[in-house]
């Protein structure tokens, strides 16, 4: 079966087909045109294309398509309520609900909300667990504001999930959504130095759940690459196995393989290119035990931002502010498009 | 009522709009795309500019005539 990689980029949403080889790809689009999508995906379970589509002018928005992108419809009234004090700014992530629950859906945003839709996106609730958490007033934005930007769910127990906040670190709920705790034992907040592992205030940059494996997690941080074998209950860094940074923003996964992950380092915090001149690809296969380079474009002084990176079952794919999205598939990497509008997120999605 | 390009766009691509409204806020909550020009609070977003008459609206409760011209200008901005 082919690919559809769903690209969001700073101007516009663009669809990049792929055929079964992962050889051979096609671009359409823009969709969207005028609008910054933070993030699209497909539902696997119905199709739909969504986009957290924004405007500096008119806003944050979500978007849905039921017809590849033709017509779209957006999402009503999505704000956050009075009481709170806050306005939404921006929408920056959205994940599908379980499979066990057609029509639901999560949205995180800035400043640091979550949003659940039990109609397929018409419309949104916010969640006032994370909208009032006892530990908001230690949480801090990171560069890219204070966003909910990871949503990641257990396959295997619809009331878990996590949830990422830039700069306030892992949630977990085992409830469904009604209470979060705190999911950053052993992660550094490298920036605090004197006070490097506190409950809360990490700077996640995407965690990702092993869809095949109960308990298991990754993280890529602002302070490193952890994985975690209890729920995130605990942390164990990884990054001094043979990266040449710990800091970075893209994770991959591959579903078949729960000891596999793929990052893409940076040089630091203060100089957001990629490592040693060239996009590298670091791969795993040892559950981070060591990492084995893997070169998508050499010389490089790329940026591969958060949602940057995505899997499926034949390969990962890379998209970065450049423009360039490559496909890696069995070691060999393909150039799948050039010269898009800086991207900001990739998603993989299969069509019939 | 006129509309920029990126808000036509979402109102199913129609620029000019005729609405009954005795105030600007009335004329811009009777907009398909209300959501957009206002946030959450019911207040006009900062980078979106409104015209009554040809001069600056910042009132919501300025009133409207039966044949008033509202505008609406995104504020210039971006790269």
């Amino acid at each position: 079966m082919g690919v559809t990689l769903v690209v969001g980029t700073r101007k516009g949403l663009f669809l990049v087909h792929g055929d079964d080889e992962r050889r051979s790809f096609e671009v359409e689009g823009p969709l969207l045109p005028g609008w910054s999508v933070n993030h699209a995906i497909v539902d696997p379970r119905d199709g739909a294309l969504y986009a957290c589509a924004n405007s500096w002018v008119y806003g944050g928005t979500v978007q849905r398509s039921a017809d590849r992108g033709q017509t779209w419809e957006r999402s009503e009234g999505l704000g956050l309520p009075e009481e709170s004090g806050l306005k939404l700014a921006s929408t920056w992530h959205l994940e599908p609900g379980h499979a066990s629950q057609p029509g639901t859906l999560w949205l995180g945003g800035e400043p640091g909300v979550l949003f659940r839709s039990d109609d397929s996106g018409s419309s949104w609730r916010v969640n006032e667990a994370v909208l009032g958490h006892e530990t908001r007033e230690q949480w801090s934005p990171g560069a890219g504001g204070l966003i909910t930007h990871s949503i990641t769910l257990d396959d295997a127990d619809a009331e878990r999930l996590w949830i990422g906040i830039s700069a306030a670190g892992v949630f977990r709920t085992e409830d469904g959504g009604a209470s979060w705790q705190p999911a950053n034992a052993g992660t550094e907040a490298c920036f605090f130095p004197e006070n490097r592992f506190p409950e809360v205030g990490q700077c996640v940059h995407k965690v990702l759940a092993h869809p095949g494996r109960a308990g298991r997690l990754w993280q890529q941080n602002h302070c490193g690459v952890y994985r975690s074998d209890d729920h995130g209950a605990s942390w164990e860094r990884l990054d001094e196995n043979g990266l040449p940074s710990g800091f970075g923003f893209a994770l991959a996964l591959d579903p078949a393989d729960p000891d596999a992950a793929f990052v893409v380092p940076e040089e630091g915090a203060e100089n957001r290119v990629t490592s040693d001149g060239r996009l590298g690809i670091y791969r795993t296969t040892d559950a981070g035990e060591s990492w084995e380079l893997i070169v998508a474009e050499e010389p490089a002084w790329a940026a591969v931002l958060r949602e940057g990176m995505s899997f499926d079952d034949e390969a990962v794919y890379v998209g970065a502010q450049s423009g360039h999205v490559y496909a890696l598939r069995h070691d060999e990497v393909v150039e799948a498009a050039r010269h898009l509008p800086p991207i900001l997120s990739v998603e993989a999605a299969a069509w019939q | 009522m006129l509309l920029p390009g990126l808000l036509a766009s979402q109102a199913g691509g129609e620029k000019r709009f005729e609405v009954a409204a005795a105030t600007v806020g009335e004329a811009l909550r009777a907009l398909p795309v209300a959501d957009l020009i206002l946030d959450e609070r019911g207040e006009v977003r900062p980078l979106v500019h409104v015209y009554l008459d040809g001069e600056r609206a910042r009132d919501l409760d300025a009133s409207v005539g039966d044949r008033s011209r509202v505008l609406i200008v995104a504020a210039i901005a971006g790269g």
